[in-house]
This record gives structure tokens, sequence and C-alpha cells, in this order.
């Protein structure tokens, strides 16, 4: 089976339009699309670097607060300037976009403008025509872009059913320690897309030459593509010292994609000064991690509201995570969570550490003390080697 | 217990309340004889005015009642035009005519001049302004103003309405990255104090006939700040207190439905409740707040959810500044709202029941006195519904709904254009639905005869009680989330919007919503038509950035400073706004925002 056609989306800066694009999205993924949706307010740069870095074959605009000539204009050179004219770019915006504008749009190089009126059918026919097939591309001018691709790779290799492509992963037990590497799981809505959002921003300050990837996963909406949207809130992690892959689940349970395993190997091998994955929203039943994996330390990520305390001896991941962080410390439950996170955390007898954050909440101190954990264990860390489980 | 629930008790007490006075008046022969001698004397102190072809009709249309416990009804239960609760219209007279002729219509041949003589005619007192009030913003700041002095010509009142281009209301300037094609499209661009003192040259700010709104809700404090600075900068200090005018200022339903957000919630309402702190003590005719339901209308929501959210949104306000310690008499009265009207047949009562709610809820759930207890609204003609397809049916889709809007007693109202779908009005259209008001006001008898001339049909009746039912269980659903921050924070508004939004679509798509010339009596033809399209030029856009650069230079050193300070208040937590009045002698828009972010965060959006 062919890999899903994976394209990106996004509204462009100064436009909070986001209710068209929010539908066309919807019906892109009913039809075995993936989507990475990049949010509204976006600039020309995050966009190209997130459509270098996702590895699509097109960007889709949508468009409904005017300069969309411009904006697309700049797309397109941009995508040039970096040698990834091969991702292809095409848009919307009802009746703000004139025929006039689309002559001029397509002349600079605009696969197509769709109008007012063109049904939600004839642009996913497009896409799926026009997009179905993976372009022929020249050498990757960017290491990032060379990453991104080796990704795909593998990405389409387990979609085709074939063994792990060996030969992107360049064995080597040793490479794997030039990153440290993090592993963010637990329940949906828990908020660990936040929170990775804001240690980014910390990490970034901490030290301003290092570099971090981010593997965030979505689910797959069964049978379907899916909108894999954690772009659209990680503010802070568009940033050209970050690398960001977003991954569908493809009809694997657990939390991760079963391209997880060698795409996180090769991202740990890449000299990243950190490397982050984030499981989509699991089970109590789930380990995504293996211990002594690629993985070196394991985040597990609580909402206060997790029912009642028999609950909490059901999570498998409070005996295997090294840090428990209660997000939302902020609702009235969250004494209640700690007091009782904390029990059962000291029954294990492993020193695993146990903080409170509430992430959406500008330098919240929580947050903080993670930070601090995390860069101070992992310095402790470098050193260590792990064998290729993942 | 939050308010809200206390404004649910509120409604259901009235209500109550109302049933009891009609029962009473049924079984107390002394309180239902009372009602009927006020009934009568009501109707004989009504004065009669006489149509153009001589026909004589009461000034105030009332129902045909007689018997007490109807009379008890309609006057607890509705109101007269002007009373409690107040769904028949927050003041007396609205559209009428005054007693005496007037001289000049607002579109006569010549402009009456004199203001003030206007103003001693009586008990017409809402009469001295136009009910219209057009919305516009293009190019530069000068552009605009030359807009705004086309568009104000003719009229006795100068009533401006400001659009901002994408970079303001997002609060970056126009030098910033990849927004220079965004420059001065859709609204007018301003980085500095000195586009604001171009935006409104040549109009007397201070002058009681002169008002502005600026529609703006993320940077609306450093906004506001620039207006000030920019009229002190032409008229000295003592202005400010004389300055009229409306800020948008609508947090809640940016983060709702509009997505103009820059600084996280709490940061946002913080800042805004320092300017309405502000402007409530030095500026009292300032309404720094428009309540606003257009935005979450246009974004999807059925009407009832635009009442149910911008109501509470409403609530929710009043609430945070009491909190603050703002006297709720003092700043409920500059209050004022801004509702959508489409087509739907809610529209027929949607603003006369929000009307009814928020007097009762600010009377018995806030304590508010007469004038907080006023429902000032704002209204705009959707321009959802209009479309490109066939586009001159958009006249008619405008005239029906400024109908509804007028039918609903609005303070104010814009008119759509009909080229809007596909561009920012051309003159051409601008002028036709500008003129649409005036027929509907002025030239035809509909609304200037008489008071009430459409209210209280049986139809209408219907709709304003299922409507009533429906918004209080928006708020009953709103409470038991935990007031509208918790619900906000929760995206419970945001996603009601979004499904009804889809489910809208899905009904133009499925041909259940017809819509004409699109998927209904369609001719074939889908073009877009010829219209004189308003862009920007290059040459202006690269003017906008060249101006900013010599202000930034020249204001580096004082920049900086005026950041530090005003960083230094925000952190302390006391009221930024007047620091802000002095940063924007010196820093833009963007300088303003970028250094703010350091240190509240940015806004993260919810997906």
């Amino acid at each position: 089976m062919a890999a899903p056609i994976r394209i990106l989306t996004a509204v462009p800066i100064c436009d909070g339009h986001d209710s068209a694009i929010n539908t066309i999205n919807l019906e892109f993924i009913r039809h075995g699309i993936e989507v990475i949706y990049l949010g509204y307010h976006r600039s020309v740069g995050d966009i190209v670097r997130a459509a270098i870095q996702e590895d699509v074959r097109a960007i889709g605009i949508s468009s409904y607060n005017g300069g969309h000539v411009e904006f697309f204009a700049e797309v397109l050179s941009q995508l040039r300037k970096r040698g990834a004219n091969y991702i292809k770019v095409f848009g919307g915006g009802g009746g703000t976009i004139t025929h006039d504008d689309a002559v001029a749009m397509k002349r600079k190089g605009v696969d197509t403008i769709f109008f007012a009126g063109t049904s939600l059918m004839e642009m996913t026919d497009y896409v799926r025509k026009h997009y179905g097939k993976p372009r022929k591309r020249t050498a990757a001018k960017l290491s990032d872009m060379e990453l991104a691709r080796k990704l795909t790779e593998i990405e389409e290799a387990y979609a085709k059913g074939k063994r792990r492509p060996a030969k992107q992963i360049r064995n080597p037990q040793s490479a794997i320690r030039n990153s440290n590497v993090i592993g963010f799981t637990g329940p949906g809505g828990a908020g660990k897309t936040t929170l990775i959002d804001e240690l980014v921003l910390r990490f970034l300050s901490h030290d301003p030459k290092g570099r971090i990837a981010i593997l965030s996963h979505d689910p797959s909406v069964i049978g379907e593509g899916a909108l894999l949207g954690d772009r659209a809130t990680m503010i802070n992690s568009q940033d050209d010292r970050v690398f960001m892959r977003s991954m569908a689940t493809r009809g694997q349970a657990g939390g991760l994609s079963p391209a997880t395993h060698d795409c996180l190997a090769l991202l740990a091998q890449s000299n990243f000064d950190y490397v982050i994955i984030e499981t989509v929203g699991t089970g109590q039943e789930a380990m995504p991690f293996q211990q002594n994996g690629i993985v070196g330390e394991t985040v597990l990520v609580m909402n206060p509201d997790y029912g009642s305390r028999l609950q909490l001896q059901k999570i498998v991941m409070l005996d295997l995570a090294d840090i428990v962080v209660v997000n939302k410390s902020d609702l009235q439950r969250a004494r209640t969570a700690h007091t009782e996170i904390e029990q059962r955390l000291g029954q294990n007898r492993r020193g695993q550490r146990l903080i409170d954050t509430v992430a959406k909440r500008h330098r919240d101190p929580g947050v903080d003390q993670l930070f601090a954990l995390i860069a101070g264990n992992l310095s402790r860390r470098v050193g260590m080697t792990a064998d290729l489980s993942c | 217990m939050s308010k809200l629930g206390q404004v649910v008790e509120a409604v259901e007490k009235y209500n109550g309340f109302v049933l009891n006075q009609v029962k009473r008046a049924r079984s107390d022969e002394k309180f239902g004889r009372e009602l009927s001698d006020r009934w009568t004397e009501i109707k004989s102190k009504t004065p009669v005015t006489h149509t153009p072809t001589g026909l004589p009709l009461p000034r105030l249309a009332l129902p045909e009642i007689d018997e007490p416990g109807e009379i008890a009804r309609y006057l607890f239960g509705e109101g007269l035009p002007g009373e409690f609760p107040f769904l028949n219209g927050a003041y007396r007279e609205m559209y009428l005519e005054p007693v005496r002729e007037i001289e000049t219509g607002s579109y006569g041949k010549k402009t009456s001049s004199d203001g003030a003589k206007e103003k001693a005619s009586g008990n017409g007192v809402q009469r001295l302004e136009e009910p219209t009030r057009l919305f516009s913003g293009l190019m530069l700041a000068e552009d605009t103003n030359e807009r705004f002095h086309y568009l104000t010509q003719h009229q006795r009142t100068h009533r401006l309405s400001t659009a901002f281009d994408g970079p303001t209301l997002y609060g970056i300037d126009s030098d910033a990255d990849g927004v220079f094609g965004k420059i001065g499209e859709g609204g007018v661009a301003i980085d500095t104090v000195e586009d604001m003192v171009r935006l409104y040259d040549g109009f007397d700010l201070g002058s009681p006939n002169f008002s502005a709104s600026m529609t703006i809700s993320g940077p609306a404090p450093i906004i506001m700040a620039m207006y000030i600075a920019a009229a002190k900068r032409r008229f000295g200090p003592k202005v400010v207190p004389k300055l009229r005018g409306t800020i948008q200022a609508d947090i809640f339903k940016e983060v709702q439905a509009q997505n103009e957000t820059i600084f996280p919630i709490e940061a946002s309402l913080r800042f805004l409740t320092d300017m309405v702190e502000f402007t409530t003590h030095e500026m009292p005719r300032w309404y720094p707040i428009s309540i606003s339901g257009y935005h979450i209308g246009e974004a999807g929501s059925t009407p009832v959810q635009q009442a149910a959210y911008t109501l509470s949104n409403g609530f929710a306000y009043a609430e945070m500044f009491a909190a603050r310690g703002i006297p709720i008499d003092q700043f409920g009265p500059r209050l004022s709202f801004f509702l959508d009207c489409g087509l739907d047949v809610e529209y027929i009562a949607l603003a006369r029941v929000s009307r009814r709610i928020w007097a009762i809820g600010m009377r018995d759930a806030f304590g508010a006195g007469p004038r907080g207890q006023l429902f000032k609204l704002h209204t705009q003609t959707s321009g959802r519904s209009l479309i490109a397809a066939e586009f001159k049916n958009n006249l008619t889709r405008t005239a029906a709904e400024l109908m509804l809007a007028y039918m609903n007693a609005t303070n104010s109202c814009h008119s759509n254009s009909a080229d809007e779908p596909f561009t920012t009005p051309s003159e051409e259209w601008i002028r036709l639905a500008a003129h649409g008001q005036a027929i509907l006001l002025e030239e035809s008898g509909i609304f200037k005869h008489t008071m009430n001339m459409l209210s209280g049909s049986p139809g209408m009746k219907a709709v304003e009680r299922a409507v009533e039912r429906a918004v209080l269980d928006e708020f009953r659903e709103i409470e038991r989330l935990g007031g509208v921050l918790a619900a906000v924070e929760d995206r419970y508004q945001r996603s009601q919007i979004q499904n009804a939004a889809h489910r809208y679509e899905e009904q133009i798509y499925e041909g259940t919503r017809p819509i004409i010339g699109l998927n209904r009596y369609r001719n074939g033809s889908d073009d877009i038509p010829e219209v004189k399209l308003a862009r920007t030029p290059r040459k202006k856009q690269q003017l906008q950035v060249d101006r900013l650069a010599k202000f930034k230079k020249k204001n580096a050193e004082k920049a900086k400073r005026a950041l530090d300070k005003l960083v230094d208040v925000v952190e302390r937590g006391e009221n930024c706004f007047p620091t802000l009045i002095e940063a924007v002698e010196v820093c833009s828009l963007g300088q303003i925002t970028g250094r703010l972010q350091e240190v509240v965060g940015r806004f993260r959006p919810m997906v």
C-alpha cells in the first residue's frame, strides 16, 4: 500500500480566518491524506521551514486577509532559495482572491487557486491527483532537508510493509549518545504538547547554540488520514534551531507509529543536543518506551483528573517513568492528585521525581523546575550507551 | 455560583415576578385599576403625528389591550421603549423625526452646522446623531482620513469607524518579516502615534459632535494609548476628558472566534482592565469595550450562540471590572455591544431579547443603576451572508438585514457593501449601502413616524420566548463549566461555534439552506464581477515602512528607556495604562507588543 499523501496547511501571517481551513482539513483526512496543520497567523519562514522538515508534497494556504499575491510569491521564493521547490503550493481565499490575482499567482508558480464555490470534493480530488505520487527531487541542499527525506523513506518503507530500511541507520550504538533523548507520554489532554513547547523555550534560551529535534505523534483516523496539529500550538518550537517532525500512528496502537523506532534512532544520531519524543495520548496500560532503549529519560504527564485513587494502581507508566508531572496544577483537584501520586511513587522506591506544573502559564516555576531537573539529569547521563531497542 | 448563574436566576425570578403581577392585576382590584389608569394615561398622552399624506398616527404604537393582566404582562414583561426591561428599546424616540420638522435630513442639501440647536429639541436626545456609522479603513492613515472626510461630508455628526490592517490587528509593525503585502490591506496601517495623528486629521476630536470607533482588540490598550497621545499632541492635555468614542477591546470573542489575540488570556484581560480603569476615571465619555457578537456570528455561530456568548462575555467583564474596584455605576454605562444581523429568523428578536436579559442581569445580579442596565447596541449586517456569485443580490440581503436590525431598535448600524465578498468596499457600493439606511429610515415611513411600529407580532413574540430559553440554557452550560473564563480556556464556545459553522456549510452544500444564485436559481456563470479593487500600491506600503524606520531611528534611545519603564510597571502589577500613554510617544506598536510578550508571554492558539 502506498504511504498516505502528506501536505501542510496554514493561514498566512496577520490572518485569523481559520474556519475554511478547518473544514477543508477534516475533508482531506477523511480521504486518507495526512495534514500537518500549522495554524493561523503564520509567517512565510514558519511555513517553509515546517514544509521542509515535514517533507510534505505540497503546501495549502488559505488566505482571507489580503496581500496574498505577495505572500504566496514569498513562500515560493523561499522554497526556491532553499532548493525545496519540489514542494508545491496551492491555495484559496473565497472571493478575496480574484481571477486576475490567481493568474498572477500561477505565473509565479502557484499550482492552483480554489475560488469561492469550489466543492470540498474537487479540492480533495485535486490534491490526490496532483500530489499522489512522490516527485523526483534534486540532491538535498540542507542537512535538515536530507534528514527530513530520510525520515520519509523510513515511513514509506514501513507503509509498503517492507522491513526497516537498515541503510538509513548507521548502526552505531556510539552515535546515539550524541543526543539526549527524552520521551513524553501520558493521557490525552494532559498538556504534553504545551509542556514540551515551554521546555523548548527554556532549552533555546539556556543554550544559545543548541539544537533540538521533536518527534511528535498524532493518531491516524481508522482507515483514513490524520490531522497532525501539534505545530499549531507549539509556538516556541517554530524556530530554525528546532527540527520537528509530526508522525501519524498509521494504525498502530500504543502511542507510536510502526516507523517510530527507526525514525527516533536516526534523529538520535543526528547531532541534536536533545531529541524529544511525544506519544499520542495513551491509556493506562501503555508503556511506549522500553527500559534501556533509545529514550534516556521518560516523563509521564498526568492530568489531575484521573478518576479514583484506584485508577493510579493501573497506570503502568507510573512504575516506569523517571519523572512524573502533574500538569494543570492550578485545578482544584491538583493537591489531592499530588498527594496520591506521591504515595504511589513512594511504593516503587526508585527515586522517581514528582513535579507540579501549570504549562499554560508563562514562566511557570514548575516548568522551570522540570527543565532544571531534565537538563541536570541528562548532563549526568551523557556518556552512557544504550542499545537500539526503543 | 458565578455571576452568570446569578443572572440566570435573576431572569427566571423576574419572569416569575411578571407572571405574579399578571395574576395580581387580575385578582387585586386596586392594583388592576391602577394599571388600567396608567395604561389609559399613557395612551392619552401619546402625541399624534401626521404622515406626509396627512394620515394621523400615534407616535407610540401599543397593543390593543384593556384587560389589567395583559397590561401588566406588557408593562412589566416588555416595558415601553426606554423603560425596564427595555425589550422594545433602550431609549424612546430613537428613529423618529422630531415633532418639529427637521430642517435638513442627514442627506439633505446643506448640513446644519449648529449641533447645539438640535440638542435643545426636548426629549429627542437620541435624535442628535444619525444611527449610520460606516466602517472604513484602507491603505495609509492619510488615505483613510480622506475616506472619512468623504463619508461624513453630508453628516451633521461625525461618527467614524476605523478598520485596521492585519499587522496592526496583530500588534506587529509594518517592517516585520513577511507582512509587506499586508500593509494597508483590509484596513489602515498604524505603527506609531504619528500615523494616529494623520488618521483623524481635520476632525475636532474634542467636539461633542465627533466620535471615533476603533475596531481592534488584541493590541487595543496600545492603540487606545496612541489615540490619547495623538489627541494630546493636537489639542493639548485638556482634550482627554472630552474624547468620545469606542474601542472594541473584546478579548473573549477573539479567543472564541476571531483569533486576533496576542497575549495570553489572563495578561490580555489585565491590560484591558488597566485601560478600562483609566478611561472610566479620566475619559467619562469613552466606551472602552465593545462586547462583540459580530465576529462570533461571522465565524459561523448560530444566532442564539452569538447572543449567549456575547451576553455572558459581557457579564464576565462586568464581574472582572467590579473585582478591580471600579464602581459598577461608573463603568456599567460605558459598556456597549456589537451584534451581527443575518437572515435567520432568530434575528427578528435577537437584540430585543439580549437587551432584556442584560437589563435584568445588570440590575438584579450586579445591582447596577438605570444607566448601567442599558444594552447599547451597534449592529452590522452579516458579511458572511454576502456571496460573490451574482453579487448584486447582496443589496437585497443587506436591505432585509437592515430591516431586521431596525426592528430590533439598534442604536447604530453599519450596512455592508455588496462588493465585500471580494474586496475592501469601493465608494460606489459604500454609497449604496449607506443610502440603503437612509431609504429605510428617512425616505420610507416605516420607522420615522411611530415607535414600536413593528414590535410585538405573534411571530416575534414566539421567537423572543424561544431565543430567551435557548440563551439561558447556554448560560447554564457555561456556568456548569465553571464560568466564562473556564469555559473559554476549555474551548467550549470555540468548539460550539466551529461545529455550527461546519453544519452551516454542509447545509449550503446539500442545498437545505438555499443561497440564491449559489445553490438555487444559479445562472451558471460564476465570474467574479468587474469591480475596481482597492489594493494598496507597493509605493505606499514602502512609504509606511520608511516612515516607521525614521520614527524608530529618531526615538531609538528614548524608546529603550520607555520600554524598560513599562516593563517595570507591568512586573510590579500596577496599572500600566498611564505608562503606556507615555511609551507610545517614542515606541512603535510592534516594539511595545514584542517587549510585553517577553514579560507575559505570547498567546498560544487553540486548535
